[in-house]
């Protein structure tokens, strides 16, 4: 026998930078990692490479200029972002949307969810060694890019909703391409599952990784997947339901154990909620408008007619010119909506003009990752990937 | 519906803490002074406000206030699902008030972000440093008087040249 | 061996436009994805859009080892050193292409805080519009780049050596 080899080595402290460019680290994370032998002693996550003036920004411009900076925030699903900032913006000004506007607002959330979730298991079986689950994840997100794109006109930075409802309507037979990518996402599920639930170093590699307990749930501010992980029973679709969520039938997915596993099962049990919650919205879809109504003065006149009549040239006019259009009351609103990552908030602030006074964005990538030095202590370093994975930080939400 | 009994607390305890409670668009909004933001949200905690959903803070040069600064709390409930914004103000002289990282957690990088953007800062705060702006970043970027396009931070560093003479060959 | 043989074994070419003809079918990138671009990136790489049909699927996360920085993304005053020291570590003969609106110009984020165009500070080669720039946009650029990689001379790189 080696001598020696079941003592632990005799080894110095020493110090690790992880990042801000490392594969791992999924863009701009950077922790300083300070290490005995392969244990991680400490660790210090050094956040704000990717800060970029959101909320500086929020108050220089209006109030659905700004939805095109949310796209941007969590880039998994920027449609989420659009839906909350949305939301926000009408309880400020005392808007109430219609049923279909409603109906397709959460159409686009969980099919967005869907795409977050997938990409986010990717990424962490990438992370830990296994490329197939992100090839065959990839697939199914390409799917839904291309729902987006045939609703939007655009893969990614959607910017689909305004204030007072959408930007426009979904098209016909939408319908029909939906549910075909709907009934593919159990397919890709049970592929993924297939490939790692029962997977001996996958189970290794997350079970017993980065346990988070119900208080530390709580007092660390954890929402979303990383908190129903840990057994809280919170879901703001259920709790707190926006955008009619409070017609639509499924369940919330919750796990006892709080660690990595745990993470991801939910993770792959919320994107099937999903595909029931979109199954129940296409089929209930209502008919109607997908603006508020014109005479209120919140909606810009259809193109049609901005660029046939001088009464809509006018009225456009109108609502985008710096001294007029849409003014709030003076006042402050606080929506949170459930996005795939936990309790994505916005805080507007108005002064009465025509750009908030102040916006905030209550990021749940923050605090979910303000966990992290919490949970690396006394793991080895290469548990690193597998608990910034399973935590779902989207830098560009984190930093701002 | 815990809200109103807690308010009456606020009041029977503290007194003086509360300046104003109003109302917007069903939010319920208590506006206190900034040196009681410890005891008042203690209170808050042990009656069921166990949720500490976020902290920002406004800067009210032009919108108006009872200070320059006001740190805001957005406290939820998970028993009952109710919400409620507290509002700490601060004078601009002594941008300063106590720390909730004793209370939660989450405060602590949260509270940094704020001293980062806002120059407010905390007391009892164990690592108060700044969090998204470089070390040595001049100013606070969320305050009103700073400039949007900021004061030439962002021109400021050494330009790299091509390691091969493309240009001189051409 | 006969001589017909030779005749249609042997190829004549100069050494410059052999070397040229191996790297641009082997360019290593070492993606610098910060934000949305570096998710689109990802799509580049993935089944539907596979960056390996052009020879630049072999993504190395160490700049010591690529050739082609891909910035994806827009860089922060906190980001733009850790950039300049990735560009400075890379080996000759290097490129860069600038994905996206805010790696070009700093697109939509006009702030304090955010680099208005990496090119101000680092050479680019090639820029790719969009925000974020569909795949196919980048397959695009990669095949521009790879036109540039075959103009290249062994004089360029002579001229400054041991400066």
């Amino acid at each position: 026998m080696v001598q020696g080899a079941d003592q632990p080595m005799d080894t110095e402290r020493m110090v690790l930078n992880f990042g801000p460019q490392h594969p791992s680290t999924h863009g701009t994370l950077r922790i300083i990692m300070e290490l005995e032998g392969e244990t991680v002693i400490k660790g210090t996550p050094e956040i704000g490479y990717l800060h970029s003036g959101f909320e500086k920004l929020g108050e220089y411009l209006d109030y659905n200029q700004y939805i095109t900076i949310t796209d941007r925030m969590n880039y998994l699903s920027p449609l989420c972002n659009n839906v909350a900032y949305a939301l926000t913006a009408e309880k400020l000004m005392g808007l109430e949307v219609s049923k279909r506007t409603e109906y397709i607002r959460v159409l686009m959330c969980e099919l967005s969810r869907i795409a977050d979730h997938i990409l986010n298991v990717g990424m962490l079986a990438v992370d830990l060694g296994a490329l197939t689950a992100f090839l065959y994840g990839f697939r199914l997100r390409e799917d839904i890019y291309d729902l987006f794109e045939i609703a939007t006109g655009t893969r990614l930075t959607t910017s689909y909703t305004l204030v007072g409802g959408l930007m426009r309507d979904i098209p016909d037979k939408f319908d029909e391409a939906v549910i075909k990518v709907l009934d593919n996402v159990d397919v890709v599920a049970r592929d993924i599952e297939t490939l790692l639930n029962k997977n001996r170093i996958w189970q290794d590699r997350t079970k017993d990784i980065g346990i988070i307990s119900k208080e530390d749930a709580i007092s660390y501010g954890l929402s979303g997947p990383m908190a129903r992980a840990s057994g809280i029973d919170w879901d703001i679709r259920v709790q707190e339901p926006y955008s009619r969520y409070e017609e639509f039938d499924f369940d919330v997915a919750i796990a006892l154990n709080g660690d990595v596993f745990d993470r991801y099962l939910v993770r792959m049990e919320e994107m099937r909620q999903s595909v029931k919650i979109c199954r129940q919205a296409l089929d209930k879809m209502p008919a109607g408008d997908v603006m508020v109504d014109p005479d209120l003065g919140f909606s810009l006149p259809p193109k049609d007619e901005v660029y046939n009549s001088i009464e809509g040239l006018i009225y456009h006019f109108e609502i985008t010119m710096r001294n007029r259009g849409m003014t709030p009351p003076i006042g402050e609103a606080y929506v949170a909506t459930e996005s795939p990552n936990g309790e994505l908030g916005f805080y507007i602030v108005s002064d009465g003009g025509r750009v908030p006074y102040r916006v905030r964005t209550r990021p749940p990538s923050l605090m979910n990752y303000s966990i992290f030095p919490k949970l690396i202590e006394g793991h080895m370093l290469s548990d690193a990937p597998a608990i910034i994975g399973s935590t779902n930080v989207i830098a560009g939400e984190l930093d701002r | 519906m815990l809200l109103p009994k807690i308010i009456t607390k606020v009041h029977d305890k503290f007194p003086s803490a509360t300046l104003d409670t109003t109302q917007f668009a069903g939010e319920d909004i208590i506006h206190i002074q900034g040196s009681y933001n410890l005891d008042v949200l203690k209170l808050f905690r042990d009656n069921g406000f166990n949720f500490l959903a976020d902290i920002t803070a406004i800067d009210n040069l032009t919108l108006g206030g009872f200070e320059r600064f006001a740190v805001v709390y957005h406290l939820l409930s998970h028993e009952t699902a109710e919400r409620v914004t507290i509002k700490a103000y601060v004078p601009e002289d002594q941008p300063e008030l106590p720390s909730a990282e004793s209370l939660w957690k989450t405060a602590d990088w949260q509270e940094r972000e704020i001293y980062d953007l806002f120059g407010i800062s905390f007391k009892g705060h164990p690592n108060l440093i700044r969090i998204m702006n470089p070390d040595d970043f001049q100013g606070h970027p969320l305050r009103k008087d700073y400039p949007r396009l900021g004061r030439k931070e962002r021109d400021d560093f050494p330009v790299v040249k091509r390691g091969i003479n493309k240009e001189a060959a051409q | 061996m006969q001589p017909d043989d030779i005749k249609s074994n042997i190829l004549t070419t100069t050494l410059e436009s052999a070397v040229n003809w191996g790297r641009k079918h082997s360019l290593w990138p070492m993606p610098f994805g910060t934000a949305c671009c570096g998710i689109e990136f990802m799509a580049v790489l993935a089944a539907r859009t596979d960056i390996a049909r052009f020879g630049a699927e072999a993504i190395r996360f160490s700049p010591r080892q690529s050739d082609l920085l891909i910035v994806a993304g827009r860089i922060s005053i906190k980001m733009m050193p850790v950039l300049i020291r990735i560009y400075e570590q890379m080996p000759e003969p290097k490129w860069v292409i600038a994905m996206g609106a805010c790696a070009s110009t700093g697109g939509v984020f006009d702030t304090y805080s955010v680099i208005q165009g990496v090119d101000k500070f680092i050479p680019v080669d090639v820029y790719v519009p969009g925000c974020p720039p569909r795949p196919e946009g980048v397959v695009e650029s990669l095949i521009k780049l790879q036109k540039l990689v075959e103009t290249e001379k062994f004089s360029d790189y002579s001229t400054t050596r041991g400066k």
